[in-house]
C-alpha cells in the first residue's frame, strides 16, 4: 500500500507548530506516533497534501502524576508503575489500547484525537468506490442512517472515558495563545459528525492536566472488543467517584465507543452525591445509561447487543472499581 | 526539504545514506530500497506485527513509520538482532521448541521477544503473553512460541 504524496513538516517548538498549522489550515494532518493516521492515509482516507510531524517537538511530551503531554507515547505511561498505582482507571484504558507494539508508537494526544471508525469507513478506496463512498470521504451519502446530512461513525478511543470521569482538562495552544478547557468540552456534539471537535484551524492539543481527585477516590474502565488483545472498543465504561455504602461524596461516569463521542453523564450521577451508593441505585444508574446511548449497526457487533452490555459494563465497573494507591 | 533527501541512520550498527520521499515507510524502505528482505509485509495496516523492528531499541511497527523520522537513530531489523553466525537465544529456542511452521511471523516475534528479553530478562508468562498479543500467528497456536521465549529466557541466564 501506497501513501499518496504529501510535504512532511519538522518543527521544533509549539509555537513554530501553531505558525504551520495556521499557514495550512485545512491543507494538513498533524502526525503523532501514526498509528491511527497512516492506516486511514494507506486506504485514501481523506488524506491531506502537508503532514506536520509532532515528532520533535520537546514540550509535547513526558508525563508527571498531574500532566501528560499529548506526544507521550502509551507505552511510556504502562512502563511508569507509579503512575499505574495511583491512576488505576486511566491505567486500565491505556493498557487496552490496541497491542503492545501499537502503544509503543502511539500517543496520548493521538488517541484522544483518533478518528472515528464505520464498517464502511475504514475499508480501501476499491472497497468503497463499489458503494459509491460517503459523507465522511468523497460522497454524499450514509450506508449506515441513509439521510445526507451526518455522519454516525463511532468514536473509538479508549481513554478520553477514562480521562472524562477523571474530570481532565486539555491545555490547547492556537494563533491567541493557550488556553485550557475540559476534556468534555474539547468534543463538539453540535457537529455532523465528521467534524467533532471544537478546535479551530491552528490549534495544537499540548497537555492533559488531571486535577487532584477526592481522597479515597476509585476508578475504573471496562472495555468491550471481540478479541481481547487486540481489537477497538465496541463499547466503553469509566468510573470514578469516591462513595461508600453510607454516602456517594463523588461519582463520574462516561461511556465511548457506542456513539460518535464519548459521552459523560453528570445529570445522572450528579443526584447521587450525599445518597447511599445500594445496589438498587447502581442498577437504576445502569439501566438508565443503557437506555439513553443510541448505537447504530456500523461495527463489528450488533447494536442491540452492545446497547444491552452497557447496563453489564456500569454494574461491573463499579464492582470493580479500585483505589488509587500512593507510591 | 526536497522530496528526495538524503536520509542517514544506523542500520543493524552500520551508518547508511539513502535517498527517501516523505510518504515512503520504514517498511517499504528496507525492503525494498535496502534488500533486508527479513522484515515482513503482513497487513501493512498495523494489526500483524511482521513488520516488527527496533528503532532506538523499541519495538516499532515499521508499516506505520515514516521513513524519514528515523533520521539520525538506530534501526535494527531481524538481519541485526541474529549474531553475524549462528542464532540469537531467540531464535535457538524458536528452532528447539518447534515455534515456527510457515515461518513468516516469525521475525517480527523474534523482535519483539528479543526486546521483551532486553528490558525483562526474566518475564513471567503472563509478561510474555502480553508483550507478544500484538504478533499474529496463523500456524502455530503460540503455545510453542510462549515456551521458547521462556526457554530463551532461561538458557540467557
Ligand atoms: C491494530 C490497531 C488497533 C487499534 N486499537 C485501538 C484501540 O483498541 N483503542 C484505541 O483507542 N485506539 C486504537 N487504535 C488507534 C490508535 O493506535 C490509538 O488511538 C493511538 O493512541 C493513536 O495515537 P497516535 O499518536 O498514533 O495518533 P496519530 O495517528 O498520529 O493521530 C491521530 C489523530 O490525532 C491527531 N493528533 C495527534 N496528536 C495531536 C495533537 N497533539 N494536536 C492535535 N491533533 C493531534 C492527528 O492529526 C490525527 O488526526 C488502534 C490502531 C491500530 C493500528
Ligand atoms: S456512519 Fe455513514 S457517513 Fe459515517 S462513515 Fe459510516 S457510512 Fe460513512
Ligand atoms: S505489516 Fe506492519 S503490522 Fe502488519
Ligand atoms: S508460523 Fe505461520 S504465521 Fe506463524
Amino acid at each position: 500500500m501506497h501513501l499518496d504524496p504529501f510535504e512532511l513538516h519538522r518543527p521544533t517548538t509549539v509555537d513554530e507548530v501553531v505558525r504551520l498549522a495556521t499557514e495550512l489550515a485545512g491543507r494538513f494532518d498533524y502526525l503523532a506516533g501514526g498509528t491511527d493516521l497512516l492506516p486511514n492515509y494507506k486506504m485514501h482516507l481523506n488524506a491531506k497534501p502537508h503532514l506536520v510531524a509532532l515528532e520533535d517537538v520537546r514540550e509535547l511530551r513526558g508525563h508527571s502524576d498531574s500532566r501528560l503531554g499529548a506526544m507521550e507515547r502509551l507505552a511510556d505511561l504502562e512502563a511508569d508503575r507509579t503512575f499505574g498505582r495511583t491512576h488505576p482507571g486511566l491505567t486500565d484504558a491505556i493498557g487496552e489500547v490496541a497491542t503492545p507494539l501499537v502503544r509503543s508508537s502511539g500517543t496520548v494526544g493521538g488517541n484522544l484525537l483518533v478518528d472515528t471508525r464505520c464498517f464502511f469507513f475504514n475499508q480501501s478506496y476499491f472497497w468503497r468506490s463499489s458503494l459509491g463512498f460517503c459523507l465522511k470521504a468523497d460522497g454524499d451519502r450514509c450506508h449506515v442512517v441513509p439521510q445526507a446530512e451526518r455522519c454516525y461513525a463511532t468514536f473509538s478511543g479508549d481513554l478520553a472515558p477514562a480521562l472524562l470521569v477523571l474530570d481532565a482538562e486539555v491545555e490547547v495552544a492556537g494563533p491567541s495563545g493557550r488556553r485550557r478547557l475540559p476534556l468534555g468540552a474539547l468534543y463538539d456534539p453540535g457537529g455532523d459528525g465528521i467534524r467533532r471537535t471544537r478546535l479551530a484551524p491552528g490549534d495544537l492539543l499540548v497537555a492533559v492536566h488531571l486535577p487532584p481527585g477526592p481522597p479515597g477516590r476509585r476508578a475504573r474502565y471496562k472495555k468491550l472488543r471481540v478479541r481481547p488483545s487486540y481489537d477497538f472498543p465496541e463499547l466503553g465504561v469509566a468510573v470514578a467517584g469516591a462513595w461508600d455504602s453510607e454516602r456517594v461524596r463523588s461519582l463520574r461516569l462516561a461511556v465511548g465507543g457506542v456513539e460518535t463521542l464519548p459521552r459523560r453523564f453528570d445529570d445522572l450521577t450528579d443526584p447521587l452525591v450525599g445518597t447511599p451508593l445500594t445496589p438498587e441505585a447502581v442498577n437504576r444508574l445502569a439501566d438508565e445509561v443503557q437506555r439513553r446511548v443510541r448505537p447504530v449497526h456500523n461495527t463489528f457487533l450488533p447494536p442491540d447487543y452492545r446497547r444491552r452490555m452497557v447496563g453489564v459494563y456500569v454494574r461491573r465497573a463499579f464492582a470493580e472499581a479500585r483505589e488509587g494507591s500512593a507510591g | 526539504m526536497s522530496s528526495r533527501e538524503l536520509l542517514s541512520f544506523r542500520l543493524n550498527g552500520h551508518p547508511v545514506e539513502v535517498p527517501c520521499p516523505s510518504p515512503r515507510v520504514l517498511l517499504d524502505l528496507l525492503r525494498e530500497d535496502l534488500r533486508l528482505t527479513g522484515t515482513k509485509r503482513g497487513c501493512d495496516l498495523g494489526t500483524c506485527g511482521c513488520c516488527a523492528v527496533l528503532v532506538d531499541g523499541r519495538p516499532t511497527l515499521s508499516c506505520l513509520t515514516l521513513a524519514r523520522l528515523v533520521d539520525g537513530r538506530s534501526v535494527e531489523t531481524i538481519e541485526g538482532v541474529s549474531p553475524p553466525r549462528g542464532l540469537n537465544p531467540v531464535q535457538a529456542a524458536f528452532v528447539a521448541h518447534g515455534a515456527t511452521q510457515c515461518g513468516f511471523c516469525t521475525p517480527g516475534f523474534v523482535v519483539t521477544a528479543t526486546a521483551l528479553l532486553r528490558s525483562n530478562p526474566r518475564p513471567s508468562r503472563a509478561e510474555i503473553e502480553r508483550a507478544i498479543s500484538g504478533n499474529l500467528c496463523r500456524c502455530t497456536g503460540y503455545i510453542k512460541i510462549i515456551e521458547a521465549i521462556e526457554d530463551a529466557a532461561r538458557t540467557e541466564e
